[in-house]
């Protein structure tokens, strides 16, 4: 691992105005360190979420910042926010993460299309990063003729395809059986250790929790101790 | 985008093809519209221009009622020379229109006369076409055509005689005798019952005007043109003080009352189906955009910028438009060709035809110019009213998307 920080978290905070101030998180500082397979442990509504989405420039701080590679990106356009998260950026969601309509391989190819890379490398790199998750065979397949698993391998694909500086996966794992819960976390582990790819991702299970190989524990917001 | 597009329009089908079924059948609707009021426009002008009008006169400047003209021209000879010398004047003939009286032995009726140069008067109306007995006028004789209703109430044959009278220039009764030299059946009451024709120098014999006549009729090779040979034809005859030009539009001008009504008619029934489409496709893509939100929260996350979604949203509208535009061309294409092939009975054809001879069916056909421009107006009502969806979905938050189930 560097020494520099990748990710640095400033006295980050998030209050919901929905009549009555909720803070989902307070006050939080964090770093991480590209290469990292970090977990960011808490029970059901402990911020998780809301910390993550902060980290990725899908959700804005209320207050503090957010720094990548030295870079303040927590106060970005909404235009621009969506350039860094294309460039710089993987996603995994907990379900639903693939488009319907589009086969397991366009779906990996979509964030290519989005920075305009010709046709020919995009398919090169979109079968690759499939053949990196084991399903080339299943390029053509659409979400609907792909296992709950499988669907969350072709994410992965996915959020790797463009080579980000981190993949941010919010419970990737919470649909799935144990069996199948291992097993991507053999392949994001995998991707990690002879990739080089930064992993952060979220969960309240602890046989997940067990693979990270860092984990920031968080309650009410908090960092907990 | 275009794929993604595509196959987001397949994602409901039904829905999808409900939308397209609706804006197809607006279309065809519409053209079916466009067609039958430019096929019976078309004829009206047809009709009018070809039984009596002609495309353009010109009569005495005092006149007012244009369709009975009662003062002479004095020097007709210089609006002959002026049409003779316009390439785009076909043909034009010399007339007096009075009114009179035609009796046999039995019986007398009051009439049109319509005294014409019958062999110029051939090529300016279509009466010859609808003679049932006999011939139309020769140059040069004392003969009478008249309606085959006209004749039964007179109790006229072929070859018999028939009096004419009418007042004459100087005061007196002037009469004359015509023999019958054939009948005509336009299926017009007013044609078929109240004209009667007969030779212009036999008229004007009768009436004591020499060679005065009443109006000169052209008609033209082209009657779109008719406003600019009016205009001039009205500069070259400048100098004639006591004339005056007219077109079709002038002389028939209820016809150009009709037109007006029916393009008014017309205009409102395509705002009306413009909005049912507009509705139709705000409807499928509010539906869509919120069956959809997460998924373009996801796309957001991944990169998407908000006016790439915008994009799509509009994108997606434009493919519902271009197949309801091409499904309704090729629909709305075929039910005119089907009434253009066996025709569309309209009762308007016998109520207009009591003035003017008109058919009861009509054969349509298509007004392609005005079609290409409805389906342009589909498309562009497609876009417009997927706006709101599109600027809905631009201003998600990616965040908030997310969350949505």
């Amino acid at each position: 691992m560097s020494e520099a920080p990748l990710i640095e978290l400033r006295n980050v905070g998030k209050v919901y105005d929905g009549g009555s101030k909720t803070a989902a998180v307070s006050e939080l500082s964090l770093e991480f360190r590209s290469g990292e397979f970090s977990a960011i442990a808490g029970p059901s509504g402990s911020g998780k979420t809301t910390l993550l989405n902060i980290i990725g420039t899908i959700d804005r701080p209320t207050h503090g910042e957010v720094r990548y590679a030295g870079r303040r990106v927590s106060h970005l356009g909404r235009e621009e926010a969506a350039d860094f998260r294309l460039r710089s950026l993987g996603f995994v969601f907990q379900s639903n993460n693939l488009i319907p309509v589009l086969t397991a391989l366009e779906n990996v190819e979509y964030p290519l299309i989005l920075q305009e890379v010709p046709k020919e490398e995009r398919r090169r790199r979109s079968l690759s990063a499939l053949a990196w998750v084991g399903l080339e065979a299943f390029a053509s397949r659409r979400p609907d003729h792909l296992s709950g698993g499988q669907q969350q391998r072709v994410a992965v694909a996915r959020a790797i395809v463009h080579r980000p500086m981190v993949v941010l996966a919010d419970e990737p794992t919470a649909n799935l059986d144990s069996k199948t819960a291992a097993s991507l976390l053999d392949v994001m582990e995998a991707l990690n250790r002879d990739h080089g790819v930064t992993f952060i991702f979220s969960s309240h299970d602890s046989a997940v929790l067990d693979r990270a190989r860092r984990t920031v524990r968080i309650r009410d917001g908090r960092l907990a101790p | 985008m275009i794929r993604l597009a595509w196959r987001n329009v397949w994602r409901n089908r039904r829905r999808s093809l409900i939308t397209v079924s609706s804006l197809a059948f607006g279309l065809a609707a519409i053209m079916f519209g466009q067609s039958l009021i430019k096929t019976l426009q078309t004829k009206l002008i047809e009709k009018a221009t070809g039984s009596i009008t002609g495309h353009l006169q010109v009569q005495h400047r005092s006149i007012k009622d244009y369709k009975l003209p009662d003062r002479y021209l004095d020097a007709p000879a210089r609006v002959e020379a002026a049409m003779a010398a316009d390439p785009r004047v076909a043909v034009f003939g010399k007339r007096v229109h009075i009114t009179g009286l035609v009796s046999s032995p039995v019986s007398s009726v009051g009439v049109l006369i319509c005294a014409v140069e019958p062999s110029k008067e051939r090529r300016i109306t279509t009466m010859t076409g609808h003679m049932t007995t006999g011939r139309y006028l020769s140059d040069g004789s004392r003969e009478i055509v008249l309606g085959e209703k006209l004749a039964q109430r007179l109790d006229l044959r072929l070859g018999e005689k028939a009096v004419v009278m009418a007042l004459a220039a100087d005061g007196s009764m002037g009469a004359g005798a015509f023999r019958l030299a054939g009948t005509y059946r336009t299926g017009s009451t007013t044609f078929d019952g109240n004209i009667i024709y007969i030779p212009l120098p036999a008229a004007q014999e009768l009436l004591a005007v020499e060679d005065r006549v009443n109006e000169i009729v052209a008609k033209l090779h082209d009657v779109r043109q008719v406003d600019a040979v009016k205009r001039e034809l009205a500069q070259v005859l400048g100098g004639e003080r006591d004339l005056q030009v007219l077109s079709w539009k002038d002389i028939d001008h209820e016809i150009v009352g009709i037109q007006s009504y029916q393009d008014g008619l017309l205009t409102i029934v395509l705002i009306v189906v413009f909005l049912i489409v507009a509705l139709g496709i705000l409807n499928t893509l509010l539906m869509s955009l919120f069956e959809r939100i997460r998924e373009f929260g996801v796309l957001m996350a991944i990169g998407a910028r908000p006016a790439w979604v915008m994009r799509l949203v509009l994108m997606e509208a434009a493919l519902l438009g271009l197949l309801g535009s091409g499904f309704g061309l090729a629909l709305g294409a075929a039910i005119i060709a089907a009434f253009g092939r066996w025709g569309l009975t309209l009762s308007l054809g016998d109520a207009v035809s009591y003035f003017m001879p008109f058919p009861s069916v009509v054969f349509l056909k298509p007004a392609w110019p005005s079609h290409i421009g409805a389906a342009v107006c589909i498309m562009a009502v497609s876009l417009l009213a997927a706006l709101i969806p599109s600027l809905r979905a631009g201003k998600l938050r990616p965040a908030e998307a997310l969350r949505h189930v």
